[in-house]
């Protein structure tokens, strides 16, 4: 049967078959969710974060469950990049699914180290810069929070990669379309957005945080407001394209992030909900998009009503 | 190498089933069993491995909650849990017919090494909830079984009719001696591990208990296996929320344990427990947390 909707976007070079991307965290490295669904109906992967060297991230606990949401400060635990091509992306060549790997870093020079070791690697379509985890105390959001920073990690990592480049962006400013502009000036392809707020709670019997780095980032359907103002911002102030996320359970959700302008989408926290919810929002979107008989899915993007 | 490299071949892979609830009923003081059907789970369930629950939808409820397998067979789950929130509240309110989202089977559950003879069972509280399948199936491969379970009170003290019936011998302790020993299980196992001479001994309890037992047991030479519970959020190692910190360093308890070898883990300053019930409530692929 030939596809009533073209579901087809395009994000740089990167490819995808539909416009749903797993969200960097929630997903592993794909191979811990591939029992739960076929990973080739995916519009990309996005790996977890991976830095040069093998980082232990947060004590425990690590995650605390708030209204709608949930509070993580894992703190990028990962094996390092090394550890991460010879193991995660072997596996990954074998699947059918373009690879976005995400990109960490304590300095301007350890971003870039880490996109020079992954431009070499054939498997991978892009690269997500990680300048927005609130979850570490060097680099991640302080990159992701000052326009200079930002601007000079995305040049440091443009010059060692003509691999697609997107950078992700931190909701934790005051202007985040000042930030994406930055970006964009140094040749990000693509920015995404939002990583998670940054927040906080407080257990009342002990009188101590839930987290036992005290504060954490906040995902889930609770932000999802805040993170379809900030897309609509962005997608205002850049011509580049920009995946959208916070909070995505739906197809109905992914469509508000469209319509306010993003090309892509990615679920993140959904998944931990329901491992089924990124393919089911892919086939949502199609039959959304059939039922108003809108020819292809790039439509949505943009198509606002104001 | 990981628990998770080790068993992945003979371990059928997880899956999401509607379960749906047959019966739940209060077997303790703040304590429910509840049953499921779910016939898929119920064919793969290996001992010591868990499910991880959709309790309930809506705002209050995003995290799902792990729960070990007390019992499984006849296409149905028993789950023993503790009330300690707001998810096992719901739980213990669950009527007959009420569906669930469950993922499973999930993790790294209990290895009985071979040609092991002896085993001693140890379980704090509700530590005895991921011990039910363990304990018939060692009696099933002609282990003798010693159980060692402590408790608060007499009225705490989880399915010892189930345990009496397949263990050689069981011994209890309370805090308050109205059954057995008065004092921490901790105080009966130093005998019993000089007595019976184990091959293996499996604890499960708050962790300062394991940290105890797992000392006893190194004292002695035996080899222990601990069940631990962390706070989850995927439950099958994606997220990175539950790590259990080893001598190999962070491993996941939901996919490279719950259960670990107790001389791997290095044990962490005592924590609160009323922080992890608060917030994930009735988390429990090893114990849930004790009350008080």
């Amino acid at each position: 049967m030939t596809p009533a909707v073209d579901m087809r976007v395009r994000i740089g070079a990167l490819e995808m078959r539909n416009p749903v991307m797993t969200a960097s965290g929630t997903f592993g490295s794909g191979r811990e969710y591939a029992d739960f669904m076929d990973l080739s109906r995916l519009g990309a992967l996005v790996t977890k974060g991976v830095s040069l060297l093998p980082w232990a991230g947060n004590d425990s606990p690590r995650i605390a469950e708030t209204p709608s949401g949930m509070l993580n400060s894992i703190g990028l635990q990962n094996p390092g990049v090394e550890a991460f091509a010879a193991n995660d992306l072997v596996w990954l060549a074998t699947q059918d699914v373009p690879v976005v790997v995400n990109v960490s870093g304590h300095t301007v020079e350890e971003y870039a180290a880490v996109a020079e070791r992954l431009d070499a690697e054939p498997v991978v379509s892009a690269l997500e810069l990680n300048i927005s985890c609130p979850n570490v105390d060097e680099g991640g959001m302080a990159f992701g929070t000052s326009c200079p920073a930002a601007a000079q990690v995305t040049r440091a990592v443009r010059a060692v990669t003509d691999k697609t480049l997107i950078v992700k962006l931190s909701p934790n400013v005051t202007d985040i379309a000042e930030v994406a502009r930055a970006v964009e000036a140094e040749g990000a392809d693509a920015v995404s957005l939002i990583n998670t707020l940054l927040g906080m709670a407080i257990d009342t019997n002990t009188f101590r945080p839930r987290l036992a780095r005290g504060v954490g980032g906040l995902s889930g359907p609770a932000i999802r407001p805040v993170a379809v103002r900030m897309v609509w911002q962005v997608a205002r102030a850049v011509s580049i394209p920009v995946v959208g996320m916070g909070g995505i359970t739906c197809a109905e959700d992914a469509v508000e992030f469209m319509l306010v302008g993003a090309t892509a989408v990615a679920v993140g926290t959904g998944t931990f909900v329901d491992p089924r919810t990124p393919l089911a929002v892919a086939e949502g979107l199609e039959r959304f998009c059939a039922e108003r008989g809108l020819g292809h899915v790039t439509k949505l993007t943009g198509a606002l009503r104001e | 190498m990981t628990c998770a490299d080790t068993h992945t071949p003979g371990r059928p892979a997880p899956l999401v089933e509607r379960a749906s609830v047959l019966a739940n009923e209060r077997v303790a003081e703040g304590v429910g069993l509840v049953t499921f059907e779910a016939p898929r789970i119920a064919a793969g369930v290996q001992s010591g491995q868990f499910v991880h629950l959709r309790i309930a939808e809506g705002a209050e409820f995003i995290l799902r909650r792990p729960f070990s397998v007390f019992r499984a067979g006849a296409g149905r789950i028993e789950i023993l849990y503790q009330v300690v929130g707001r998810g096992t509240r719901v739980l213990a309110e669950a009527e007959p017919g009420t569906v669930m989202d469950a993922i499973g089977p999930l993790g790294c559950g209990w290895r009985i090494p071979e040609g092991t003879a002896h085993a001693l069972l140890v379980a704090g509280g509700l530590g005895a909830a991921p011990m039910g399948m363990l304990a018939h199936e060692l009696a099933r491969r002609g282990v003798a079984v010693t159980l060692a379970q402590g408790a608060p009170t007499a009225a705490r003290l989880l399915a010892h009719e189930l345990f009496e019936s397949v263990c050689r011998r069981t011994a209890y302790a309370t805090d308050d001696g109205t059954a057995g020993a008065c004092g921490f299980v901790t105080t009966l196992t130093p005998e019993l591990i000089a007595a019976d001479r184990p091959d293996v001994i499996y604890a499960c309890g708050p962790e300062p208990m394991q940290r105890i037992v797992a000392a006893q047991a190194a004292g002695a030479g035996v080899p222990c296996q601990v069940s631990l519970e962390r706070l989850m959020a995927c439950g099958v190692g994606a997220c990175l929320s539950c790590v259990v910190s080893t001598v190999h360093g962070r491993k996941r308890a939901c996919v490279d344990g719950p259960v670990f070898d107790a001389a791997e883990v290095l044990w962490e300053p005592a924590e609160d427990p009323e922080t992890h019930g608060d917030s994930v409530p009735g988390a429990s692929p090893g114990p849930a947390v004790e009350a008080s």
